[in-house]
């Protein structure tokens, strides 16, 4: 039986000191995987005897737009990156991907921090945000530190965030024009859906030629990571040169390569194949349109 | 276990309580209340039947901790009829047969509401994703939009 006590943070401050001075502390946001977890007596739920609840900490929800990134604090919700300007201009790839987060319900509570930090395999927001090499900033009453997303995640709902830590911001840094995106996502149906797989990739695009390629499926691998091989594979090329149906072939090897021949291989080998497949024609005939 | 208290105005009135740290705004809004138009379908915010309005979003009740609200504002299904009327979306549920066994109804109304506050006039596939995660198992769905269109149409035709 899950039992806890209810601690309500005022301020950022009284959060992290309270995270300093217990031990077995759970904090909750938006409390949508959360609270189904503690219901359902989850494991992944259990182990912690003080509920702290940062949901009312107003400072850390904002999108804001710095010199050369964009601050989103970590209370920032699945719906206000939908309905931000900022984000709708410069990472079109995230907002794209939270569109297609669970419903309007899951979105107005679900937040980025939240998504980051129950580390689900097949979290919608990991992806994109992998690719467009986001940076996490924890604080605790020691200090903060800043670190890329990619060395955050740690393994299936797992991080390395310390006990006494708590996630404040997302940092993304701006891309030019160059650059392209995609989301892609296939579950059992389209609302309500958690992904069977999904995959983000941002290509830099020159002249026809691929620079600086991200491609990043989720629920492939363990957790969320870059694909170096496909990336290598098509960095440089003129995309003319480039089939796509090869490269999605590429993309379900590599990803054989993490996971080993599993139950759901026959199934995902053919659907990352698909998926990459699309996401790069996409991409090509946005490439195209632009020139 | 120790009691949180938590001030909330429901449909209007304000409610000093004092409740547990598991205890969900649906249970709240059911056995504290009484309200009993907000229904628990699944209990994991997959059905959306307990929508309600949270300080003019829609969430589950089901996924909210009442001691996360305080200070919080919230309408349910029992809160749209005004001076006894019943509110346009609900009169236009019952003209379009909208509803069949019912379940699903204060949910979809209770999105349908934030809906058209933000929105007044909507698109058909605004009105869908609206409701994306409100699930009718008697599959009424499409007098249900036609219900949500006309509530759309029958504003913008009085505003004009």
């Amino acid at each position: 039986m899950i039992d806890y006590e209810f601690i309500k943070a005022r301020s950022l401050e009284e959060a992290l000191d309270f995270l300093g001075n217990y031990e077995d502390v759970k904090a909750i946001a938006g409390g949508t995987d959360l609270i189904v977890d503690i219901r359902k007596e989850n494991v992944r739920a259990k182990g912690f005897k003080y509920l702290l609840d940062i949901s009312g900490l107003k400072e850390l929800e904002f999108i804001k737009k710095e010199r050369d990134h964009v601050v989103l604090g970590a209370l920032s919700t699945h719906t206000s990156l939908i309905e931000s300007p900022i984000i709708d201009q410069h990472f079109p790839l995230l907002a794209s991907a939270a569109k297609t987060i669970g419903s309007p319900q899951i979105r107005n509570r679900g937040t980025i921090g939240g998504n980051i930090n129950n580390a689900s395999p097949a979290a919608d927001l990991l992806p994109p945000l992998i690719a467009l090499k986001a940076q996490v900033k924890l604080c605790s009453a020691r200090g903060e530190r800043t670190m890329s997303l990619e060395e955050f995640l740690a393994g299936p709902y797992k991080t390395n965030r310390q006990s006494d830590e708590l996630m404040t911001e997302v940092h993304i840094p701006l891309v030019s024009e160059d650059y392209l995106g995609n989301f892609q996502k296939i579950g059992r149906r389209k609302a309500m859906n958690i992904a069977r797989l999904n995959l983000a990739i941002l290509l830099g695009i020159n002249n026809g030629t691929i620079f600086d390629p991200r491609v990043v499926p989720g629920a492939a691998t363990a957790y969320p990571m870059r694909f170096r091989k496909v990336e290598e594979t098509v960095s440089g090329k003129d995309i003319k040169d480039i089939d796509p149906v090869e490269i999605g072939e590429l993309a379900s090897e590599e990803m054989i390569s993490f996971t080993g021949v599993r139950w759901s291989t026959p199934y995902k080998r053919v659907a990352l194949a698909s998926l990459v497949k699309r996401a790069l024609e996409s991409i090509f005939r946005e490439a195209k349109v632009d020139e | 276990m120790s009691k949180i208290e938590v001030n909330i105005t429901v449909n209007g009135a304000k409610h000093r309580l004092e409740v547990g740290p598991k205890e969900r705004l649906i249970d709240t809004l059911r056995e504290r209340l009484h309200l009993t138009g907000t229904k628990e379908g699944c209990g994991v915010g997959e059905c959306g039947a307990c929508t309600v309005i949270l300080d003019g979003e829609a969430v589950h009740s089901c996924l909210v901790l009442t001691a996360q609200v305080d200070g919080s504002e919230i309408l349910t299904v029992e809160g749209l009829e005004e001076d006894g009327q019943l509110h346009p979306l609900q009169q236009a549920f019952i003209k379009h047969h909208a509803i069949q066994c019912g379940f699903c109804t204060p949910g979809m109304l209770m999105s349908a509401k934030v809906l058209l506050d933000k929105n007044p006039n909507p698109t058909r596939e605004e009105i869908k994703t609206a409701i994306e995660g409100n699930l009718c198992r008697c599959t009424g769905y499409e007098q249900i939009i036609e219900a949500i269109e006309s509530v759309a149409e029958y504003k913008s035709s009085k505003q004009d």
